[in-house]
């Protein structure tokens, strides 16, 4: 898969940066390159410089130096890796870019005593070709094209020119089967590398051909070279073949290039103005990118027409390709500012490539359907087994899972382990309730409105939840002879304290006369309809908080403070616990008041250590 | 006239040669030559200007001369100059009122000095000139509007002085500059709304000014819509889509191909029209698209059916966003010279701008998307554009599933995703796999997932028809069919990452992890999901949809940070892995006991 890996390569001092006695800004050590500001008058170099990491910085600005980094060395580093993808049968790309004159040609290309990496690429492909053809049942076939890119017009560099003035251009175009190409552009069967070395020396012509009369060709041109390399198995059984595409780029001088719009991808662009209004189509592409940004994923066009360079690199920049940037600098303070531009682009050009992403819509759905299965098949663990062999293994299996999936760690709390394990289940499997786990916290799920006793005994180590079931549920504290659904004990609190009624959800509570009962901290004597999160006291002591569960799934996103044994819960679950609760509160109706001992923090000690 | 003037007026019309026409002719190893002479002979101009004539006029003058100069040291990278003589012209002008001999110049000036701030990161300092110029502007409009004096006219004969449309034309030239330049401000400090209403309006004075070229106008309006279209505001994407329809007709007929056989320069021009056509047409597409989906998200359940609670309540509503569109309209920015005007309205017409709420509304609204679509592909043919072709295909299956939303038929609604598979399963099979991975993964996904929805149409389609049960065998061919094929391709997305060897990654790249262990958790469901009498097969396809939760739960477990990417995908394993291993047991068991 694609990363792009990044070197930066600085050169020695030139001819003329030396006549102007230029200072060394670049200094590199290890991954990193550092680059100094110069400062105006001469003084010394003072302030920090700045300092960035690549997957490797090349010191080649020394010969001398025992850090010096030869044509060898980074044909070493970065073209074995090119082989290796062509013998695999992948796809790879180099691309150097930098400030013309900064070493970019001189690292691709190289002078014939000291070959650059095109040449030692070419060499080590035959060298391996003759290895491999000796051993294995295999046969290679390579071919290869260099083109050059002048002012978006494709120039084949290994055609003779009938005329200079026959330069129509090639045009580029996308074929199903066979990818990006440039049509009617020459292909060349090379066998050895002193063919290649010929190609090499007549596109060099045909370079300095195009260029008479113009201002410097070579700085405002792309040029690409491509092996298409093939490997055939004959004897394997369908004939099986690999085929790789290996672009070697040298991209156009930095200083007259954007490359935000050469290389593809859009990076954030500095903060100069377009003078001109022919931009202004690039402001707006670039606005409407924004957009994307900011508000997820919705699909857009931008027309905003790729290069030519993009397109032909598109297979390269897309995804399944291994791609090596090189980014090539100059030592010399007077070419400060290029040279910062240029590292800057190369810290960032890991982003230039953008894959897309693969939407899945459809799962929502599914783990809906999923959900309910999973409760079926719970619901198969409670019923008697048929089969008596299975019955020992089961209940062991049961155990184990519901230990794991439900991470209920209760059982080392309590001494008679199976009955107690009993009753939890069935409280799970009336489906009200559901305990997971979120992080070290154990949350309860329960779908129906419910209240959670808070503060009432400092010396209980259990947390009550009491269902409100549709219709009336009273609540007192236990004196009387009728029955309360809920009991509660406290200073000041009746027989009959008050009656909480739900109604399809919406739950009121109804104060009895002289009951002390507080909302939200408001003393109400009236009946009141109850909100989600609402504190309730009745009594002088007993507090309960009130949670409903539909009215809490809409609160989730402001409220995130909750305790978290307590906070309802914020995965999807919690929706598909809406929907029971819709199904349930019309026909379900809870006698009793469940008390449910789970974890509470004093013990969570305990848990830890249990899960270690 | 004195000799002397004409002398002056002379060295003018040198100078803004030489910087205008000869500086690009000048050598790469000496590029600003003919900008350093323009330079000498401003500067030989403020020299003699600087002796006397009248006050107000003269400042003016000189006021340009510092102008020109500090334009011209900016040109040659010697920034600092340059902002002295622009900050002596700023001078100068201090002492006048604006009025119609210098408002261009207060203008102008403004926006350069704005340029060259924003330059050096200082965006807020540019911000300030520019929105000087801009109430400058405004004021003069407001309290004189005659044509300003432009500034060659300083120095120009009288038989040189320009015409009053002339001279409206530059001044109102100047101020879109200004626009033009506030909108970048406003977009380099993250101001994107107000950055796209200063596009817009330099896109409406282009065209109001006629100050445009059309097919460029046409797709600089039609990728603002774009812009529009993110922020959900639909009404100013049509809007700007509309106008872009009708200004690119403004360009002329597409040459024939016959034409384009004969003459290459006909040929070229028949390639831009109809590419720049067909990319108009894409953004249409993409309207429409948003447009539904939007509105399908609006009225969505839990489970993505419609909310017929929802629909009816967005109905009521309706009425009063009607009454907001046309507020809307009155108070918007609006596109369009007289004679454009009506055209522009009428496309609009075509297409609404709220949301769709039911079938009808839906399909009015999918039927101009895909009107465009055939237009789009068209021009982007397979052969020569295989990526855009395929974006294209893309998005009329997206039209397509968002029209499906709506519809209740759910045999027709089966036939919509049928076309689906149909329109995307030759190509994911045809296309090179090397170059078009990307491509084929998203394909391959899209055809799981459109045959896995297909496969859930079929079952309710039987469980509506028969009582529940017993569904008959061509039924559960159909059924299994659907299920195997929606499977298949999300084994093909898995294939696709293997090594060249055929292995499947121990890491997964992170922009793959997400559908990656999705692809695994959806193969496991639907292979539990086929249905079969035998038990041999049915164990066979437990065990099979297990070791895929199983991969889940275990890549996880190894790779914590991934859980993160699928938490419920990941939960709902992990139950799975529970549980079902208890279901092959019992499946086990009944088998042995039938032995």
């Amino acid at each position: 898969m694609t990363s792009v890996r990044v070197a930066v390569r600085v050169r020695p001092l030139n001819k003329r940066e030396k006549q102007l006695s230029s200072k060394v800004i670049i200094h590199m050590k290890e991954k990193t390159t550092t680059i100094q500001k110069p400062t105006v008058r001469g003084d010394e170099l003072k302030g920090v410089g700045k300092t960035f990491s690549y997957d490797f910085s090349y010191d080649s600005s020394d010969r001398r130096s025992p850090t010096f980094a030869s044509q060898e060395k980074i044909f070493r580093d970065l073209g074995f890796e090119v082989l290796k993808a062509a013998f695999e049968g992948c796809n790879a790309c180099v691309i150097a870019y930098g400030q013309t004159g900064s070493g970019k040609s001189y690292t691709m290309m190289g002078p014939s005593h000291d070959k650059g990496l095109i040449p030692r690429i070419c060499e080590g492909l035959f060298w391996e070709i003759s290895h491999r053809s000796k051993s294995d049942a295999v046969t290679f076939h390579t071919e290869v094209s260099y083109l050059e890119i002048c002012n978006e017009r494709v120039q084949d560099l290994l055609k003779k020119r009938a005329s200079p003035a026959d330069d129509g251009g090639l045009s580029v175009r996308e074929h199903p089967r066979h990818g990006p190409y440039v049509e009617n552009l020459s292909k060349h069967v090379v066998q050895s590398y002193s063919e290649v070395e010929g190609l090499i020396i007549l596109s060099n012509a045909n370079r300095t051909t195009a260029s008479r009369g113009v201002n410097d060709f070579s700085r405002r041109s792309h040029a690409i070279f491509t092996i298409m390399f093939t490997q055939v198995w004959f004897d394997a059984e369908p004939l099986y073949e690999t085929v790789s595409k290996i672009h070697l780029v040298d991209l156009a001088g930095s200083e007259k290039v954007d490359p935000t719009r050469t290389v593809g991808g859009r990076l954030k662009e500095s903060a100069d103005i377009n003078k001109s209004l022919v931009t202004l189509g690039h402001v707006i592409s670039a606005l409407a990118d924004l957009g994307v940004g900011v508000s997820t994923t919705k699909p857009i066009f931008i027309p905003y027409r790729d290069s030519v360079l993009t397109w032909l690199l598109k297979d390269s920049l897309g995804g399944n390709s291994k791609t090596t940037m090189i980014a090539t600098v100059s030592p010399a303070d007077v070419n400060y500012m290029e040279t910062l531009n240029t590292l800057r682009f190369a810290s960032r050009a890991k982003n230039i490539v953008n894959s897309p992403i693969v939407n899945d819509n459809g799962s929502v759905k599914v783990m809906r359907e999923l959900q309910a299965e999973v409760t079926k098949l719970n619901q198969l663990l409670k019923e008697p087994t048929q089969v008596g062999r299975e019955v020992p293994l089961s209940s062991v299996d049961v155990k184990e899972k519901l230990n794991e999936t439900k991470s209920l760690q209760v059982v080392a709390l309590t001494k008679n382990r199976s009955s107690t394990w009993r009753e939890t289940l069935n409280i799970l499997q009336e489906e009200t309730v559901t305990l997971r786990k979120e992080g070290s916290g154990v949350v309860l799920d329960c779908c129906l409105p419910h209240l959670i006793a808070v503060g009432e005994d400092l010396q209980k180590t259990g947390i009550t939840l009491y269902y409100l079931k549709e219709g009336r549920t009273i609540i007192g504290s236990g004196k009387a002879s009728c029955t309360q659904d809920i009991v509660l004990h406290g200073p000041g609190l009746l027989s009959v304290h008050c009656v909480l009624e739900n109604i399809a959800g919406t739950v009121t509570l109804f104060p009895q006369d002289g009951a002390l009962c507080l909302v939200n901290g408001s003393v109400v004597t009236d009946p009141c309809q109850l909100t989600q999160g609402a504190i309730i006291q009745l009594g002088k002591g007993a507090t309960l908080w009130f949670n409903q569960p539909t009215a809490s799934q809409l609160r989730l996103k402001y409220e995130s403070g909750l305790p978290s044994v307590f906070s309802p819960s914020v995965t999807d679950s919690s929706n598909s616990t809406e929907n029971l609760s819709k199904a349930m509160v019309q026909n379900r109706g809870y006698k009793d008041a469940i008390k449910l001992t789970a974890l509470v923090t004093d013990k969570s000690a305990n848990l830890a250590s249990q899960r270690s | 006239m004195t000799n002397e003037w004409r002398a002056i007026c002379d060295k003018f019309t040198n100078a803004q040669n030489l910087t205008e026409i000869e500086s690009r002719n000048d050598k790469e190893n000496d590029p600003f030559r003919s900008k350093y002479k323009a330079r000498e002979l401003l500067r030989e101009i403020y020299c003699e200007e600087e002796g006397g004539g009248e006050t107000g006029l003269r400042a003016a003058r000189l006021g340009a001369v510092e102008y020109y100069l500090g334009v011209n040291h900016v040109d040659t990278e010697e920034l600092s100059a340059g902002q002295e003589h622009l900050m002596n012209c700023m001078k100068l002008l201090e002492r006048c009122r604006v009025s119609s001999p210098n408002v261009s110049l207060f203008i102008q000036v403004r926006n350069q000095l704005g340029i060259l701030w924003a330059g050096r990161d200082e965006t807020e300092t540019a911000q300030g000139f520019l929105e000087t110029a801009e109430s400058i502007y405004q004021r003069y409009m407001k309290e004189d509007g005659s044509p300003p004096t432009d500034m060659t006219e300083y120095f120009a004969a009288e038989e040189n002085l320009l015409t009053h449309q002339e001279r409206i034309k530059r001044f109102e030239l100047a101020y879109t500059h200004t626009m033009y330049y506030l909108a970048q401000v406003y977009k380099n400090l993250g101001q994107t709304e107000r950055a796209a209403t200063y596009c817009h309006t330099t896109l409406q004075r282009q065209l109001q000014l006629n100050q445009f070229t059309p097919m460029e106008w046409a797709l600089n309006a039609a990728t603002l819509s774009q812009y529009y279209i993110t922020k959900g505001r639909y009404m100013e994407g049509r809007h700007c889509l509309s106008a872009a329809t009708v200004i690119s007709d403004l360009a002329g007929e597409v040459p024939s191909e016959a034409a384009a056989q004969e003459n290459e320069t006909e040929s070229e021009r028949r390639e831009h029209l109809r590419q720049k056509r067909a990319e108009i047409a894409r953004c249409w597409i993409k309207y429409c698209l948003n447009l539904l989906q939007d509105a399908k998200k609006q009225l969505e359940d839990n489970i993505g059916e419609l909310d017929t609670d929802r629909q009816e309540e967005l109905k009521r509503a309706r009425r009063r966003e009607e009454e907001e569109e046309e507020k809307g309209r009155k108070s918007a920015l609006l596109f369009g010279s007289e004679d454009t005007f009506d055209s522009i309205a009428s496309i609009e017409e075509k297409v609404m701008c709220l949301f769709p709420l039911d079938f009808t509304e839906a399909r009015s609204v999918f039927l101009v998307g895909q009107n465009h679509v055939t237009q789009a592909k068209d021009y982007f043919q397979m052969d020569g554009y295989v990526t855009d072709h395929i974006e294209i295909l893309q998005d009329h299956s997206a039209l397509f599933r968002s029209l499906a939303f709506f519809e209740e038929d759910l045999e027709r609604r089966c036939k919509m995703h049928k076309r689906r598979v149909d329109m995307l399963e030759p190509i994911c099979n045809d296309l090179n796999a090397q170059y078009y991975l990307m491509i084929r993964r998203q394909l391959m996904f899209e055809l799981a997932e459109t045959y896995n929805e297909m496969m859930d149409l079929k079952l309710a389609l039987a469980n509506r028809q028969a009582d529940t049960q017993s569904l008959d065998n061509h039924t559960i061919k159909k059924f299994n069919h659907l299920c195997s094929a929606s499977a298949k391709y999300f084994q093909m997305f898995l294939d696709s990452l293997c090594s060249p060897e055929g292995k499947f990654p121990e890491r997964l790249e992170e922009e793959v992890l997400r559908p990656a262990l999705v692809a695994r958790f959806r193969v496991a469901r639907l292979h539990s999901r086929l249905i079969s009498t035998s038990p041999t097969v049915q164990l066979d396809n437990l065990n099979k949809s297990l070791e895929n939760y199983k991969y889940v739960v275990q890549y996880c477990e190894a790779n914590p940070e991934a859980g993160a990417a699928v938490e419920t995908e990941l939960e709902l394993s992990k139950e799975m892995v529970g549980l079902l291993p208890l279901k092959i047991n019992r499946l086990n068991a009944r088998m042995d006991s039938n032995n």
